[in-house]
């Protein structure tokens, strides 16, 4: 029997979340920046094995400076969440912390994944040092543009989440 | 009839749709969408796959923002879902064209900070390059210092040699050659300090009307070996005595006059000096060099003033290319601005306008004509012992100099320490009239030694004299190896004659 799972994907704006997004269910990628108001929804079938899929109902939430102010009822029933920070702008990194922990305070329970998207457009130093810089572990390092680890990203959350259930 | 006009101007905005709890549609006023009864309103969108969790919660819970496609248009709707006793009402208000217009607004100022914020990251990423650039070319001209000093002693002393007169020429040849270089290095020195904010701007009296014959005496020989004329006029009622940083002005205008003649092939060079306005105790000067020389295209009117930059000339560039870049970097540091005329192929003008403060009332200015005059070296006030000198130095290629400089004098016996433990050592068992201390020296440093020594409680070993010597010319590190103990610091490169003539005064 297919399962359905809420994700929701959430972060400062302008980090790549919709685009994040459209490569996983679309594999397209597009270099105009749209702003994204309110909430998007779309929905992507993945295959975890033989005989088992997954529906993944994924939430693209607003961006937003201050995560505090994201609403409640955008997160009601989330099983999995993915937090996006820009890798070449410290501004929607230099929190991350204090992020990580307003989101968790949000939903306790619900599995995270911590993502350092558009590793494109900085060097392997310049990432190394980003990532050295932060106390907490970056579990990907994607980039919507050439599709690098994006794939993989929602896969492991999908196959994390089934697990558990 | 009152229907119609009451649809007409109501708002109708609203659609009204009760689902039971497994999520089929049991009703709807098909306001906004027609949503098909019977039918699970899951399959409509997969927002309202996740309504069963309102189920669970039992309350009535607001959703904002959500995109829904239906048919060929998109709704961007709010949701209120409320629990009821058939299942939940759902009510879909429709703001699309509220939160398109929201969206443009948020769109123009997330670009904007963006924007703002990879502008900013750029600058710092452009500053960090430039302070490595000055940093490299800071240690880089101070790690020339050394061998410079050398090669200039050893010049002096192969001078004071029996050589033949082919040999003397291409000394002089080499001489000349390490002038220039040390001139580049010091240039390229004045550069980092000013662009890092460590020189500062030095007031002092001094005699303008001497500052003009000495550029009169330097450049009419240096014009006449090139074939070229220079003269320099200046309004007599300038005063003669003026307060301000003699150094400096002589830095800006020397290097003015150096451009000028490094570009000029035939011809002349001016210089004058106008009095733009007297008030008070100040005075207002204007400082012209007018060369007859190759000129500058408009397009590279701005270059010229950048570090490391020239205007070609025969096809050849000449120098580093950093002497109008001092020019005006000091001038903006005197609070004054360089400005140029020129036309390619006839020649330029440079000039530039400075405030002097000027004594109304001067004693004499005979102080200033005794300092202008170089002294000469003499050591007959010395007593005829040759003199103890420890000689504290790491550097192989100095030590060989100093060495050779000191003992061509015949003045002195010398030791000699590489390090803090064994000068330690030699002052104790030997009684020093003197001590020349590198202060970069590995493990204990200079400054660290001379506070050892003043610490000393032997008065002959605490009191010895202390020359310090460093590559360092900022005057920061000066001050702190003076506030260690040492009684003066000579700075990499140095000329023979300047380091006798301390050691001699020290001495008496």
């Amino acid at each position: 029997m297919q399962k359905s799972k809420k994700i929701v994907v959430l972060g400062h704006f302008g980090v790549g979340k919709t685009s994040l997004i459209r490569r996983f269910v679309t594999d397209t990628f597009s270099d105009n920046y749209k702003v994204t108001i309110g909430v998007h929804i779309t929905k992507k079938v993945v295959e975890i094995s033989v005989e088992n899929e997954v529906s993944l109902i994924l939430w693209d939430l607003e961006g937003t400076d201050d995560i505090a102010t994201i609403r409640n009822s955008y997160l009601l029933g989330t099983h999995g969440a993915v937090f996006v920070f820009d890798v070449s702008r410290p501004s929607t990194f230099e929190h991350l912390k204090d992020d990580l922990k307003i989101i968790s305070d949000k939903m306790p329970k619900v599995p995270l994944m911590v993502v350092g998207n558009k590793s494109d457009l900085v060097t392997e130093s310049e990432l190394k040092e980003v990532l050295d810089e932060q106390e907490i572990s970056v579990d990907f390092l994607t980039s919507a543009k050439t599709g690098k680890e994006v794939n993989t990203l929602f896969l492991k959350l999908a196959t994390l989440l089934t697990t558990d259930a | 009839m009152l229907d119609t006009y009451q649809k007409k101007y109501t708002n109708n905005n609203r659609q009204f749709v009760l689902i039971d709890k497994t999520g089929i549609v049991l009703e709807s006023d098909q306001t906004l969408m027609k949503i098909a009864f019977g039918h699970s309103i899951f399959e409509l969108h997969p927002f309202f796959e996740s309504l069963t969790s309102v189920f669970e919660s039992k309350e009535e819970v607001n959703f904002y923002g959500i995109h829904i496609p239906f048919e060929d248009q998109l709704f961007i709707v709010d949701i209120k879902a409320a629990p009821v006793k058939e299942g939940l009402l759902l009510i879909l208000k429709d703001l699309t064209e509220h939160y398109n217009s929201y969206q443009k607004i948020t769109q123009t100022r997330n670009e904007s900070v963006i924007k703002t914020e990879l502008t900013v990251l750029k600058n710092q990423e452009l500053a960090e390059r430039e302070r490595f650039k000055n940093s490299f070319i800071q240690n880089f001209s101070h790690e020339l210092r050394n061998p410079l000093t050398s090669i200039m002693a050893i010049i002096e002393i192969l001078g004071d040699t029996e050589m033949t007169n082919e040999q003397l020429q291409m000394l002089d040849f080499l001489k000349e050659s390490n002038t220039n270089l040390r001139l580049m290095l010091e240039d390229t020195l004045s550069i980092g300090m000013i662009d890092a904010g460590q020189l500062q701007i030095q007031k002092g009296v001094f005699d303008l009307h001497k500052f003009f014959e000495l550029l009169i005496f330097t450049y009419k020989a240096k014009a006449k070996e090139k074939g070229l004329k220079f003269d320099c006029l200046w309004d007599e009622k300038i005063p003669k005595l003026v307060e301000g940083d003699r150094l400096r002005l002589y830095q800006i205008v020397t290097n003015l006059i150096d451009n000028a003649l490094k570009y000029t092939e035939q011809g002349s060079i001016q210089f004058d000096v106008k009095l733009n306005q007297k008030r008070a105790n100040i005075v207002n000067l204007r400082f012209e060099v007018t060369d007859t020389g190759v000129g500058i295209s408009e397009e590279n009117k701005d270059a010229i003033f950048e570090s490391f930059r020239q205007v070609k000339s025969n096809g050849t560039t000449k120098g580093v290319g950093l002497g109008l870049t001092i020019a005006k970097k000091l001038l903006l540091l005197m609070n004054s601005t360089i400005k140029m005329q020129s036309t390619l192929g006839e020649g330029s003008k440079f000039y530039f306008d400075l405030s002097f403060e000027y004594p109304l009332f001067t004693d004499s200015n005979s102080e200033l004509s005794s300092k202008a005059r170089r002294p000469k070296i003499e050591a007959k006030h010395l007593d005829q012992k040759k003199y103890k000198i420890l000689l504290v130095e790491d550097d192989t290629y100095v030590q060989t100099t100093l060495f050779k400089i000191l003992l061509n004098t015949n003045r002195f016996k010398i030791d000699l320490a590489y390090d803090g433990a064994l000068v330690l050592q030699e002052v104790v068992t030997n009684n020093y009239d003197l001590i020349l201390m590198d202060v970069n020296l590995p493990n204990l440093d200079g400054n660290q030694i001379t506070r050892l020594i003043r610490d000393f409680p032997f008065k002959n070993i605490k009191n010895t004299p202390i020359i310090g010597i460093t590559a360092n010319a900022y005057e920061e590190s000066i001050a702190e190896c003076l506030k260690a103990g040492m009684q003066k610091v000579l700075t990499k490169p140095f000329e023979k004659d300047d380091l006798l003539k301390l050691i001699y005064k020290i001495l008496k």
